[in-house]
């Protein structure tokens, strides 16, 4: 269970003397364990740097976030990330892509070798071990930056828009194939987006931020059945998806027009 | 009108093959006309022309001498002797430069301590040094190694500085979330990022390591490609100045290809755009 009590935090302007600027205010939240969480707001709005707070990349400015009673201070083995822009690394294959995480936590090459196939069969790249990221798709070098950081077995796997970069038809598909991929190995998620649908598609419940500094402005539960992988066109098409939608699409609208004035 | 009239032109079928050939080989053939016509010209400005012979040897002349000092295999002592000043110089500069780069551009207090240093030493020719390095050194081999070193260390030490500061910050954060400590984020994000601005250091080494080498022996040697052609032209041997020029020019040129094969295969999703200083 994590435990997000009263956190602020604001960025050190460098030079500036006074202050800095405010991204996240008084945020109170607790994630269950196994539940799919979904972070959902304006841009600017502070989403990002909570889920950095949550590995442990950045240390928040007051308030305390903890995991089953620890307290986070810096990223730990039990967490793994999942980035925007993929951030492979080019002189690597893709194999060498995914070990990374495990060649950091000290486990051994033979070891590293069958997770690391492994995973990447699990998301779709078996055969493409030997190709460098330059000769990917965006798609695929978002399947290999998902297998490293399941690759490492986390409990929990923190996504920062991980199929922003994507064009709009990959990016479903990529929805789907994660929550098939996540039905067999139940761990915790905490997924930032812009996309109210992919939010809905995805999590058991969406936190809607404010505009900056982000506060929590509502939480939603999603109530839609299980496994929605499965059934996803009908799913997109029930009322109940289209009410989820023009909720969530009022209240964001609101904090849109408040951060662009 | 004017536009057009060409492509209307009825062409003369037997000259398709000839536009053929120009076309896909015009850059190598105005190479070669262009080089083969300096030749000629300066042989025959040599032979016929208003030049004498004493202050400039022909192109034949030159060549004969090149291929008579490795026939009878005169030249491989100066290639001893100027390579092993050249390759010592360069490893420790090398050796120095890598490392010191990689600290500067990875830790504030180093970069700002060194800064100054390396930016007057960059302002200032080499050469100037070459006196203390002799009442150092003496004039054996050290003092040229020691010019080699400080000739060529510093576009080294740019080179690296500049590849390790322009690292990709999300690489880096990316293994700090896998829990890599500060020397893992040297070994598996900053040294194979950077690798392709250090060879091209190194590449840029490569000429400021003959120059030194050239200068040095010009000063105090008694073997060495550019003893040969100070010595050369001491002795109005105008052809084996030419012979010395030669041989570092190839030496000069085979290094750099070479280098560049190496950071091709190393960093093949890079272009070579990584030269500074």
């Amino acid at each position: 269970m994590i435990e997000i009590s009263n956190v602020a935090h604001s960025f050190v302007n460098k030079g500036a003397v006074i202050g800095g600027l405010p991204v996240l205010d008084g945020v109170s939240l607790t994630i269950h364990d196994r539940e799919f969480v979904s972070f959902l707001g304006p841009s600017g709005c502070g989403k990002t740097t909570l889920l950095r707070i949550l590995d442990g990349l950045v240390r928040q400015t007051s308030g305390q976030v903890t995991i089953d009673g620890h307290v986070i201070r810096k990223p730990a083995r039990e967490r793994a990330m999942v980035f925007q822009e993929f951030n492979l690394l080019p002189w690597r294959t893709t194999l060498r892509n995914v070990e990374l995480g495990l060649e950091l936590h000290g486990r051994s090459r033979a070891e590293r070798t069958r997770l690391a196939r492994e995973n990447l069969r699990k998301v779709g790249l078996g055969g493409f071990e030997g190709y460098f990221p330059h000769q990917l798709s965006g798609g695929m070098k978002q399947r290999v930056g998902i297998a490293r950081a399941l690759s490492t077995s986390p409990n929990l796997l923190l996504m920062d828009e991980p199929f922003g970069a994507l064009d709009p038809q990959i990016r479903e598909l990529m929805q789907i194939e994660m929550l098939k991929l996540l039905e067999t190995e139940a761990r915790t998620v905490v997924f930032v987006t812009h996309s109210v649908e992919e939010a809905i598609f995805l999590s058991d419940r969406i936190v809607i931020f404010s505009a900056r500094p982000g506060r929590i402005l509502a939480i939603v539960e999603v109530d839609l059945p299980k496994p929605r992988w499965a059934d996803d066109e009908r799913i997109k098409a029930s009322p109940e998806f289209v009410k989820y939608r023009s909720q969530i699409w009022h209240m964001l609208k609101g904090e849109l027009q408040r951060a662009q004035a | 009108m004017a536009q057009y009239s060409r492509a209307l032109e009825p062409r003369t079928e037997w000259a398709r093959p000839f536009e053929k050939f120009w076309e896909a080989h015009r850059t190598a053939i105005t190479r070669t006309v262009a080089v083969g016509l300096f030749l000629a010209l300066w042989e025959w400005a040599v032979r016929g022309g208003g030049v004498n012979p004493l202050f400039l040897a022909g192109p034949i002349r030159v060549f004969e001498r090149l291929y008579q000092v490795f026939a009878d295999g005169s030249i491989w002592p100066h290639f001893w002797a100027s390579g092993r000043v050249a390759g010592l110089g360069f490893v420790i500069a090398i050796a120095i430069g890598v490392p010191l780069g990689i600290l500067m551009g990875r830790f504030r207090t180093v970069r700002d301590v060194l800064e100054p240093f390396v930016i007057a030493k960059y302002s200032i020719p080499t050469v100037v040094f070459l006196p203390l390095f002799v009442m150092w050194f003496g004039i054996g081999m050290w003092f040229k190694v020691m010019l080699v070193i400080v000739g060529t260390v510093f576009v080294i030490i740019i080179n690296t500085e500049a590849g390790v500061s322009n690292v990709d910050r999300r690489l880096i954060e990316t293994a700090k979330s896998f829990c890599a400590n500060e020397f893992e984020i040297l070994l598996k994000i900053v040294a194979p990022a950077s690798l392709p601005f250090i060879i091209a250091g190194i590449r840029l080494g490569i000429g400021r390591v003959l120059i030194a080498v050239v200068v040095a022996e010009g000063f105090a040697a008694t073997a060495g490609l550019g003893y040969l052609a100070f010595q050369a032209g001491a002795a109005y041997d105008t052809a084996q100045v030419f012979v010395a020029a030669i041989l570092l020019g190839a030496v000069a040129i085979t290094l750099n290809s070479g280098l560049r094969t190496l950071e091709r295969r190393l960093a093949p999703w890079k272009e070579s755009d990584t030269e500074r200083g």
